[in-house]
Protein backbone atom coordinates (compact mmCIF):
# COMPACT_ATOMS: atom_id res chain seq x y z
CA UNK A 1 0.00 0.00 0.00
CA UNK A 2 1.77 3.55 -0.92
CA UNK A 3 2.71 5.15 2.33
CA UNK A 4 0.06 8.13 1.91
CA UNK A 5 -2.90 5.74 1.75
CA UNK A 6 -1.29 3.54 4.59
CA UNK A 7 -1.26 6.66 7.45
CA UNK A 8 -5.08 7.07 6.59
CA UNK A 9 -5.43 2.91 7.09
CA UNK A 10 -3.12 2.70 9.99
CA UNK A 11 -5.01 5.69 11.52
CA UNK A 12 -8.40 4.73 10.82
CA UNK A 13 -9.70 3.25 13.82
CA UNK A 14 -8.81 6.65 16.09
CA UNK A 15 -10.26 9.07 13.26
CA UNK A 16 -13.49 6.86 12.79
CA UNK A 17 -14.06 6.55 16.98
CA UNK A 18 -11.29 7.57 18.83
CA UNK A 19 -10.13 5.75 22.08
CA UNK A 20 -13.28 3.64 22.00
CA UNK A 21 -11.81 0.68 23.30
CA UNK A 22 -10.83 2.93 26.97
CA UNK A 23 -14.52 4.17 26.61
CA UNK A 24 -13.57 7.79 25.31
CA UNK A 25 -15.12 8.06 22.17
CA UNK A 26 -13.63 10.74 20.04
CA UNK A 27 -12.80 11.28 15.52
CA UNK A 28 -15.91 11.26 13.52
CA UNK A 29 -17.81 9.29 16.12
CA UNK A 30 -17.58 12.11 18.64
CA UNK A 31 -18.28 14.82 16.59
CA UNK A 32 -21.51 12.90 15.68
CA UNK A 33 -22.46 12.52 19.03
CA UNK A 34 -21.77 16.01 20.01
CA UNK A 35 -23.80 17.09 17.01
CA UNK A 36 -26.66 15.08 17.70
CA UNK A 37 -26.71 16.03 21.49
CA UNK A 38 -26.53 20.07 20.79
CA UNK A 39 -29.15 19.16 17.80
CA UNK A 40 -31.58 17.71 20.41
CA UNK A 41 -31.37 20.50 23.10
CA UNK A 42 -31.49 23.18 20.35
CA UNK A 43 -34.34 21.88 18.42
CA UNK A 44 -36.47 22.19 21.81
CA UNK A 45 -34.76 25.20 23.24
CA UNK A 46 -35.05 27.07 19.61
CA UNK A 47 -38.94 25.98 19.39
CA UNK A 48 -40.08 26.66 22.62
CA UNK A 49 -38.39 30.45 22.28
CA UNK A 50 -39.96 30.31 19.07
CA UNK A 51 -42.90 29.95 20.67
CA UNK A 52 -42.63 32.31 23.38
CA UNK A 53 -42.09 34.71 21.26
CA UNK A 54 -45.45 33.71 19.58
CA UNK A 55 -47.45 34.71 22.63
CA UNK A 56 -45.34 37.72 23.80
CA UNK A 57 -45.17 41.13 22.70
CA UNK A 58 -43.61 44.17 23.47
CA UNK A 59 -40.36 43.80 25.59
CA UNK A 60 -39.66 40.69 25.67
CA UNK A 61 -39.93 40.32 22.14
CA UNK A 62 -37.96 42.28 21.49
CA UNK A 63 -35.37 41.15 24.29
CA UNK A 64 -35.33 37.31 21.92
CA UNK A 65 -34.80 39.15 19.07
CA UNK A 66 -31.77 41.42 20.54
CA UNK A 67 -30.48 37.99 22.36
CA UNK A 68 -30.72 36.03 18.73
CA UNK A 69 -28.76 38.60 17.13
CA UNK A 70 -26.76 39.42 19.22
CA UNK A 71 -25.58 35.24 19.54
CA UNK A 72 -25.74 35.40 15.77
CA UNK A 73 -23.58 38.51 15.39
CA UNK A 74 -20.27 37.53 17.23
CA UNK A 75 -18.08 34.50 15.87
CA UNK A 76 -19.30 30.88 17.14
CA UNK A 77 -15.80 30.69 18.84
CA UNK A 78 -16.73 33.39 20.86
CA UNK A 79 -19.81 31.35 22.25
CA UNK A 80 -17.76 28.42 22.71
CA UNK A 81 -15.38 30.64 24.47
CA UNK A 82 -17.77 32.20 26.99
CA UNK A 83 -19.44 28.52 27.81
CA UNK A 84 -16.64 27.45 28.54
CA UNK A 85 -15.01 30.10 30.43
CA UNK A 86 -17.88 31.57 32.20
CA UNK A 87 -19.65 28.82 32.93
CA UNK A 88 -17.19 27.40 35.76
CA UNK A 89 -16.53 30.94 36.97
CA UNK A 90 -20.17 31.54 37.58
CA UNK A 91 -21.00 28.06 39.15
CA UNK A 92 -17.66 26.68 40.47
CA UNK A 93 -15.92 23.54 39.26
CA UNK A 94 -15.20 23.06 35.55
CA UNK A 95 -16.87 21.36 33.20
CA UNK A 96 -15.56 18.92 30.51
CA UNK A 97 -14.68 20.67 27.67
CA UNK A 98 -17.44 18.76 25.69
CA UNK A 99 -20.26 19.87 27.71
CA UNK A 100 -19.47 22.80 27.13
CA UNK A 101 -18.74 22.43 23.69
CA UNK A 102 -22.39 21.17 23.25
CA UNK A 103 -23.63 23.69 25.35
CA UNK A 104 -22.50 26.25 23.39
CA UNK A 105 -23.54 24.81 19.83
CA UNK A 106 -26.98 24.52 21.55
CA UNK A 107 -27.34 27.89 22.62
CA UNK A 108 -26.30 29.49 19.36
CA UNK A 109 -27.95 27.29 16.93
CA UNK A 110 -31.20 27.71 19.05
CA UNK A 111 -31.14 31.09 18.25
CA UNK A 112 -31.03 29.97 14.32
CA UNK A 113 -34.02 27.21 14.94
CA UNK A 114 -36.23 30.45 16.87
CA UNK A 115 -36.15 31.93 13.92
CA UNK A 116 -36.91 29.22 11.54
CA UNK A 117 -39.83 28.41 13.40
CA UNK A 118 -41.02 31.65 14.06
CA UNK A 119 -41.17 31.97 10.10
CA UNK A 120 -42.39 28.71 9.55
CA UNK A 121 -45.68 30.07 11.93
CA UNK A 122 -45.83 33.08 9.91
CA UNK A 123 -45.96 31.26 6.71
CA UNK A 124 -49.08 29.65 7.28
CA UNK A 125 -52.28 31.19 5.86
CA UNK A 126 -53.48 33.62 8.63
CA UNK A 127 -57.22 31.56 7.94
CA UNK A 128 -55.79 28.53 9.73
CA UNK A 129 -55.67 30.99 12.80
CA UNK A 130 -59.08 32.56 12.66
CA UNK A 131 -60.73 28.74 11.64
CA UNK A 132 -59.17 27.45 14.77
CA UNK A 133 -60.22 30.37 16.86
CA UNK A 134 -63.35 30.40 14.90
CA UNK A 135 -64.34 26.77 16.09
CA UNK A 136 -63.65 28.10 20.04
CA UNK A 137 -60.19 26.69 20.46
CA UNK A 138 -58.02 29.03 22.55
CA UNK A 139 -55.02 30.84 21.57
CA UNK A 140 -52.89 28.07 23.12
CA UNK A 141 -54.74 25.70 21.95
CA UNK A 142 -54.53 26.86 18.20
CA UNK A 143 -50.69 26.94 18.38
CA UNK A 144 -50.29 23.56 19.66
CA UNK A 145 -52.69 21.65 18.26
CA UNK A 146 -53.73 23.32 14.67
CA UNK A 147 -50.98 25.59 14.00
CA UNK A 148 -47.52 24.32 15.09
CA UNK A 149 -48.23 20.40 13.93
CA UNK A 150 -48.66 21.94 10.56
CA UNK A 151 -45.50 24.31 10.35
CA UNK A 152 -43.06 21.32 11.91
CA UNK A 153 -44.10 19.46 9.34
CA UNK A 154 -43.32 22.23 6.84
CA UNK A 155 -40.03 22.87 8.54
CA UNK A 156 -37.95 19.30 8.39
CA UNK A 157 -36.10 20.18 5.30
CA UNK A 158 -34.71 23.55 7.17
CA UNK A 159 -34.37 21.69 10.50
CA UNK A 160 -32.81 18.85 8.41
CA UNK A 161 -30.02 22.14 7.36
CA UNK A 162 -29.44 23.51 10.34
CA UNK A 163 -28.32 20.19 11.30
CA UNK A 164 -25.55 19.86 8.50
CA UNK A 165 -24.56 23.11 9.60
CA UNK A 166 -24.42 21.78 13.14
CA UNK A 167 -22.01 18.95 12.21
CA UNK A 168 -19.89 21.24 10.67
CA UNK A 169 -19.73 23.64 13.32
CA UNK A 170 -18.61 20.64 15.78
CA UNK A 171 -14.76 21.22 14.21
CA UNK A 172 -14.98 24.37 16.35
CA UNK A 173 -14.52 21.92 19.64
CA UNK A 174 -11.10 21.89 18.41
CA UNK A 175 -10.41 25.35 20.20
CA UNK A 176 -10.88 23.83 23.47
CA UNK A 177 -9.07 20.36 22.75
CA UNK A 178 -12.17 18.32 22.55
CA UNK A 179 -11.16 15.00 20.33
CA UNK A 180 -13.72 15.55 17.57
CA UNK A 181 -13.05 14.66 14.03
CA UNK A 182 -10.96 17.66 12.94
CA UNK A 183 -8.76 17.74 16.63
CA UNK A 184 -7.94 14.13 15.88
CA UNK A 185 -7.28 14.71 12.08
CA UNK A 186 -4.95 17.42 13.20
CA UNK A 187 -3.11 15.76 16.16
CA UNK A 188 -2.60 12.80 13.31
CA UNK A 189 -0.92 15.30 10.92
CA UNK A 190 1.65 16.68 13.79
CA UNK A 191 2.43 13.26 15.15
CA UNK A 192 3.13 11.55 11.19
CA UNK A 193 3.75 15.24 9.80
CA UNK A 194 4.55 13.86 6.15
CA UNK A 195 1.04 13.47 4.53
CA UNK A 196 -1.56 16.01 5.33
CA UNK A 197 -2.81 16.32 1.85
CA UNK A 198 -4.13 12.45 2.39
CA UNK A 199 -4.97 13.20 6.18
CA UNK A 200 -6.92 16.29 5.80
CA UNK A 201 -8.71 15.42 2.43
CA UNK A 202 -9.73 12.13 4.04
CA UNK A 203 -11.27 14.27 6.94
CA UNK A 204 -13.28 16.48 4.32
CA UNK A 205 -14.35 13.56 2.38
CA UNK A 206 -15.90 11.92 6.27
CA UNK A 207 -17.84 15.55 6.93
CA UNK A 208 -18.36 15.88 3.08
CA UNK A 209 -20.48 12.23 3.01
CA UNK A 210 -22.69 13.17 6.02
CA UNK A 211 -23.59 16.39 5.31
CA UNK A 212 -23.59 16.28 1.80
CA UNK A 213 -26.04 13.15 2.44
CA UNK A 214 -27.96 15.42 4.42
CA UNK A 215 -28.27 17.99 1.90
CA UNK A 216 -29.65 15.23 -0.62
CA UNK A 217 -32.07 14.40 1.38
CA UNK A 218 -33.48 17.57 2.24
CA UNK A 219 -33.67 18.35 -1.67
CA UNK A 220 -35.44 15.18 -1.80
CA UNK A 221 -38.01 16.30 0.97
CA UNK A 222 -38.26 19.64 -0.76
CA UNK A 223 -39.36 17.82 -3.94
CA UNK A 224 -42.38 15.60 -2.64
CA UNK A 225 -45.05 17.96 -2.67
CA UNK A 226 -46.04 18.79 0.69
CA UNK A 227 -48.31 15.96 2.23
CA UNK A 228 -51.86 17.78 2.69
CA UNK A 229 -53.32 15.27 5.36
CA UNK A 230 -55.22 18.15 6.97
CA UNK A 231 -57.30 19.46 4.28
CA UNK B 1 -17.93 31.02 42.77
CA UNK B 2 -17.44 34.63 41.95
CA UNK B 3 -14.52 36.74 40.11
CA UNK B 4 -13.71 40.28 40.06
CA UNK B 5 -13.33 41.92 36.95
CA UNK B 6 -10.28 43.74 36.08
CA UNK B 7 -9.98 45.46 32.22
CA UNK B 8 -7.05 47.37 33.43
CA UNK B 9 -5.00 44.09 32.64
CA UNK B 10 -6.39 43.92 29.38
CA UNK B 11 -6.26 47.54 28.42
CA UNK B 12 -3.00 48.72 28.50
CA UNK B 13 0.81 47.39 28.71
CA UNK B 14 1.42 44.67 26.02
CA UNK B 15 -1.84 43.52 25.87
CA UNK B 16 -3.36 46.49 24.65
CA UNK B 17 -1.00 46.59 21.99
CA UNK B 18 -1.91 42.76 20.39
CA UNK B 19 -5.27 43.76 20.37
CA UNK B 20 -4.97 47.04 18.41
CA UNK B 21 -2.71 44.83 15.88
CA UNK B 22 -5.32 41.63 16.02
CA UNK B 23 -7.72 44.24 15.46
CA UNK B 24 -6.14 45.54 12.39
CA UNK B 25 -5.14 42.37 11.12
CA UNK B 26 -8.97 40.95 11.19
CA UNK B 27 -9.74 44.36 9.27
CA UNK B 28 -7.45 43.93 6.69
CA UNK B 29 -7.91 39.70 6.58
CA UNK B 30 -11.30 40.74 5.79
CA UNK B 31 -10.66 43.41 3.20
CA UNK B 32 -8.64 41.26 1.22
CA UNK B 33 -10.55 38.35 1.30
CA UNK B 34 -13.55 39.99 0.85
CA UNK B 35 -12.44 41.30 -2.71
CA UNK B 36 -11.00 37.96 -3.44
CA UNK B 37 -14.52 36.40 -2.41
CA UNK B 38 -16.14 38.59 -4.74
CA UNK B 39 -13.87 37.91 -7.99
CA UNK B 40 -13.88 34.46 -6.97
CA UNK B 41 -18.09 34.51 -6.86
CA UNK B 42 -18.00 36.21 -9.94
CA UNK B 43 -16.36 33.88 -11.84
CA UNK B 44 -18.40 30.42 -10.01
CA UNK B 45 -21.83 32.57 -11.01
CA UNK B 46 -20.43 32.85 -14.51
CA UNK B 47 -19.22 28.93 -14.96
CA UNK B 48 -22.74 28.15 -12.95
CA UNK B 49 -24.91 29.83 -15.54
CA UNK B 50 -23.17 29.51 -18.36
CA UNK B 51 -24.66 27.62 -21.36
CA UNK B 52 -22.13 25.26 -21.19
CA UNK B 53 -23.15 21.91 -19.50
CA UNK B 54 -18.95 20.43 -18.15
CA UNK B 55 -18.98 24.12 -17.18
CA UNK B 56 -22.06 24.12 -15.03
CA UNK B 57 -21.00 20.64 -14.16
CA UNK B 58 -17.61 21.89 -12.50
CA UNK B 59 -18.94 24.66 -10.52
CA UNK B 60 -21.82 22.75 -8.84
CA UNK B 61 -18.93 20.39 -8.38
CA UNK B 62 -16.96 22.52 -6.56
CA UNK B 63 -20.32 24.24 -5.20
CA UNK B 64 -21.46 21.29 -3.39
CA UNK B 65 -17.60 20.05 -1.56
CA UNK B 66 -17.11 23.76 -0.23
CA UNK B 67 -20.64 23.48 0.71
CA UNK B 68 -20.68 20.71 2.76
CA UNK B 69 -16.97 20.35 4.67
CA UNK B 70 -16.73 22.76 7.58
CA UNK B 71 -14.34 25.35 7.05
CA UNK B 72 -11.84 24.90 9.81
CA UNK B 73 -10.82 21.35 7.85
CA UNK B 74 -10.48 23.26 4.13
CA UNK B 75 -8.41 26.00 6.47
CA UNK B 76 -6.03 23.71 7.73
CA UNK B 77 -5.69 21.75 4.40
CA UNK B 78 -4.45 24.93 2.18
CA UNK B 79 -2.28 25.81 5.28
CA UNK B 80 -0.96 22.25 5.69
CA UNK B 81 -1.31 20.37 2.97
CA UNK B 82 -1.69 23.00 -0.51
CA UNK B 83 1.07 25.28 1.10
CA UNK B 84 3.41 22.60 0.89
CA UNK B 85 2.25 21.35 -2.50
CA UNK B 86 3.33 24.85 -4.03
CA UNK B 87 6.97 24.65 -5.74
CA UNK B 88 9.83 25.56 -3.38
CA UNK B 89 11.28 28.64 -5.03
CA UNK B 90 7.21 30.41 -4.30
CA UNK B 91 7.38 29.09 -0.52
CA UNK B 92 10.86 29.89 0.07
CA UNK B 93 10.00 33.47 -1.54
CA UNK B 94 6.79 33.95 0.20
CA UNK B 95 8.70 33.04 3.56
CA UNK B 96 11.12 35.45 3.06
CA UNK B 97 11.27 39.00 4.89
CA UNK B 98 8.94 41.26 2.96
CA UNK B 99 9.71 44.72 4.65
CA UNK B 100 7.89 46.40 1.78
CA UNK B 101 4.58 44.19 2.28
CA UNK B 102 4.65 44.27 6.19
CA UNK B 103 2.05 47.05 7.78
CA UNK B 104 2.47 49.19 10.79
CA UNK B 105 2.53 47.15 13.97
CA UNK B 106 4.37 44.03 12.65
CA UNK B 107 1.37 42.55 10.19
CA UNK B 108 3.21 40.63 7.01
CA UNK B 109 0.75 40.35 4.25
CA UNK B 110 3.02 37.91 2.14
CA UNK B 111 3.22 35.41 5.15
CA UNK B 112 1.97 31.37 4.82
CA UNK B 113 -0.68 32.55 7.39
CA UNK B 114 -2.06 35.68 5.56
CA UNK B 115 -1.96 34.10 2.11
CA UNK B 116 -4.17 30.75 3.55
CA UNK B 117 -6.50 32.42 5.87
CA UNK B 118 -7.16 35.21 2.87
CA UNK B 119 -7.28 32.52 0.00
CA UNK B 120 -9.58 29.97 2.93
CA UNK B 121 -11.57 32.54 3.47
CA UNK B 122 -12.00 34.19 0.12
CA UNK B 123 -12.87 30.77 -1.48
CA UNK B 124 -14.94 29.54 1.16
CA UNK B 125 -17.26 32.82 0.98
CA UNK B 126 -17.06 32.93 -2.87
CA UNK B 127 -19.05 29.75 -3.27
CA UNK B 128 -21.43 31.29 -0.91
CA UNK B 129 -22.28 34.26 -2.49
CA UNK B 130 -22.29 32.98 -5.55
CA UNK B 131 -24.90 30.34 -4.42
CA UNK B 132 -27.44 33.69 -3.01
CA UNK B 133 -26.69 35.26 -6.21
CA UNK B 134 -27.87 32.51 -8.21
CA UNK B 135 -30.90 31.98 -5.77
CA UNK B 136 -32.14 35.65 -6.50
CA UNK B 137 -32.23 35.11 -10.61
CA UNK B 138 -34.02 31.89 -9.34
CA UNK B 139 -36.64 33.58 -8.02
CA UNK B 140 -37.20 35.77 -10.69
CA UNK B 141 -40.44 35.15 -12.89
CA UNK B 142 -40.18 33.10 -16.13
CA UNK B 143 -41.39 36.16 -18.45
CA UNK B 144 -38.12 38.37 -17.24
CA UNK B 145 -35.93 35.84 -19.11
CA UNK B 146 -38.39 35.16 -22.28
CA UNK B 147 -38.59 38.75 -22.36
CA UNK B 148 -35.15 39.37 -22.72
CA UNK B 149 -34.47 36.76 -25.18
CA UNK B 150 -37.63 38.29 -27.22
CA UNK B 151 -36.35 41.01 -27.68
CA UNK B 152 -33.13 39.61 -29.35
CA UNK B 153 -30.74 39.46 -26.25
CA UNK B 154 -28.39 37.21 -25.74
CA UNK B 155 -27.86 34.07 -23.04
CA UNK B 156 -25.10 36.75 -21.36
CA UNK B 157 -26.65 40.55 -22.15
CA UNK B 158 -30.05 39.16 -21.17
CA UNK B 159 -28.09 38.57 -17.74
CA UNK B 160 -25.92 41.70 -17.64
CA UNK B 161 -28.79 44.06 -18.65
CA UNK B 162 -32.00 42.43 -17.62
CA UNK B 163 -31.52 39.61 -15.03
CA UNK B 164 -28.61 40.35 -13.08
CA UNK B 165 -29.55 43.98 -11.72
CA UNK B 166 -33.03 42.56 -10.44
CA UNK B 167 -31.06 39.27 -8.90
CA UNK B 168 -28.59 41.23 -7.27
CA UNK B 169 -31.82 43.48 -5.34
CA UNK B 170 -33.70 40.51 -4.77
CA UNK B 171 -30.84 39.09 -2.46
CA UNK B 172 -28.50 42.12 -1.70
CA UNK B 173 -29.50 41.34 1.91
CA UNK B 174 -28.32 37.88 1.92
CA UNK B 175 -25.15 38.53 0.27
CA UNK B 176 -23.93 41.10 2.79
CA UNK B 177 -25.13 38.47 5.53
CA UNK B 178 -22.20 36.32 3.78
CA UNK B 179 -19.84 38.99 4.13
CA UNK B 180 -20.50 39.44 7.76
CA UNK B 181 -20.06 35.87 7.98
CA UNK B 182 -16.71 35.75 6.64
CA UNK B 183 -15.37 38.52 9.19
CA UNK B 184 -16.68 36.65 11.90
CA UNK B 185 -15.46 33.54 10.39
CA UNK B 186 -11.81 35.09 10.02
CA UNK B 187 -11.53 33.86 13.77
CA UNK B 188 -10.81 30.78 12.68
CA UNK B 189 -7.68 31.73 11.31
CA UNK B 190 -6.07 31.47 15.25
CA UNK B 191 -6.11 27.88 14.34
CA UNK B 192 -3.23 28.54 11.87
CA UNK B 193 -1.47 31.24 13.51
CA UNK B 194 -2.79 34.53 12.09
CA UNK B 195 -2.17 37.15 14.63
CA UNK B 196 -5.78 38.43 14.44
CA UNK B 197 -8.42 39.32 17.62
CA UNK B 198 -9.61 35.97 18.48
CA UNK B 199 -5.33 34.60 18.34
CA UNK B 200 -4.58 37.63 20.46
CA UNK B 201 -7.68 37.61 23.13
CA UNK B 202 -5.93 34.04 23.54
CA UNK B 203 -2.20 35.52 24.19
CA UNK B 204 -3.83 37.52 26.49
CA UNK B 205 -5.21 34.24 28.29
CA UNK B 206 -2.23 32.81 28.57
CA UNK B 207 -0.12 35.53 29.54
CA UNK B 208 -2.05 37.15 32.37
CA UNK B 209 -5.55 34.93 32.43
CA UNK B 210 -7.38 37.74 32.38
CA UNK B 211 -9.41 35.90 29.66
CA UNK B 212 -13.01 37.26 30.67
CA UNK B 213 -12.12 40.31 30.16
CA UNK B 214 -10.16 39.40 26.98
CA UNK B 215 -12.78 37.69 25.53
CA UNK B 216 -15.49 40.84 26.65
CA UNK B 217 -13.25 43.10 24.74
CA UNK B 218 -12.97 40.74 21.89
CA UNK B 219 -16.57 40.20 21.73
CA UNK B 220 -17.31 44.08 21.77
CA UNK B 221 -14.65 44.31 18.65
CA UNK B 222 -16.37 41.75 16.41
CA UNK B 223 -20.08 43.56 17.51
CA UNK B 224 -18.59 47.11 16.52
CA UNK B 225 -17.31 45.81 13.12
CA UNK B 226 -19.89 43.75 12.31
CA UNK B 227 -22.22 46.96 12.91
CA UNK B 228 -20.01 49.10 10.55
CA UNK B 229 -19.73 46.84 7.92
CA UNK B 230 -23.09 46.29 7.98
CA UNK B 231 -24.07 50.19 8.15
CA UNK B 232 -21.53 50.57 5.06
CA UNK B 233 -22.94 47.64 2.61
CA UNK B 234 -26.12 48.83 3.66
CA UNK B 235 -25.58 52.48 2.19
CA UNK B 236 -24.81 50.79 -0.78
CA UNK B 237 -27.91 48.79 -1.44
CA UNK B 238 -29.53 48.80 -5.13
CA UNK B 239 -32.49 51.11 -5.16
CA UNK B 240 -35.71 49.47 -5.85
CA UNK B 241 -38.28 51.15 -8.49
CA UNK B 242 -40.48 51.45 -6.12
CA UNK B 243 -38.07 53.66 -3.80
CA UNK B 244 -37.17 51.38 -1.45
CA UNK B 245 -33.88 50.52 -0.32
CA UNK B 246 -33.22 47.03 -1.56
CA UNK B 247 -32.61 45.63 2.01
CA UNK B 248 -35.41 46.91 3.89
CA UNK B 249 -37.90 44.65 1.64
CA UNK B 250 -36.34 41.74 2.89
CA UNK B 251 -36.46 40.15 6.57
CA UNK B 252 -33.77 41.21 8.97
CA UNK B 253 -31.37 38.63 8.19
Amino acid sequence: MPPELDVIWRNLDYLLWGRMAQGEPGGLLLSVLIALASGVLALVGGIALAVLAWFSSGLLRRVLFVWADLIRGIPLIFVIFWVYFLVPALFGGAIPGTVSVILALAWFSAAAVMYSTLSGLEALSGGQREAALSTGLSEMQTLFVVLLPQALVNLVPSYVSLFASLIKDTSLAFIVNVPELTMVASQVNNRTQLYPTTIFLFTAALYFVLCGGLSLLVRKIMRRPVAASWD
Amino acid sequence: MGFSVDFAGVLSGPPLHWLVTGFFTTIVVTIAASVLASLLALLLLGLRISDNRPARTIAAGIIELFRNTPFLVQMMFWYFAAFGLLPSGIRDWINADHSWATLPGNIPLVSPEFIASTWGLGMFSAVFIAEEIRAGLLALPKGQSEAALSQGFGHWASLRHVLLPQALTNSFQAVVGQYLNLMKLSSLATAIGLAEITYQVRQIESYNSHAIEAFAVGTGLYLLLGLAMGRLMLAFAPKRRDGRRGAEAGHAA
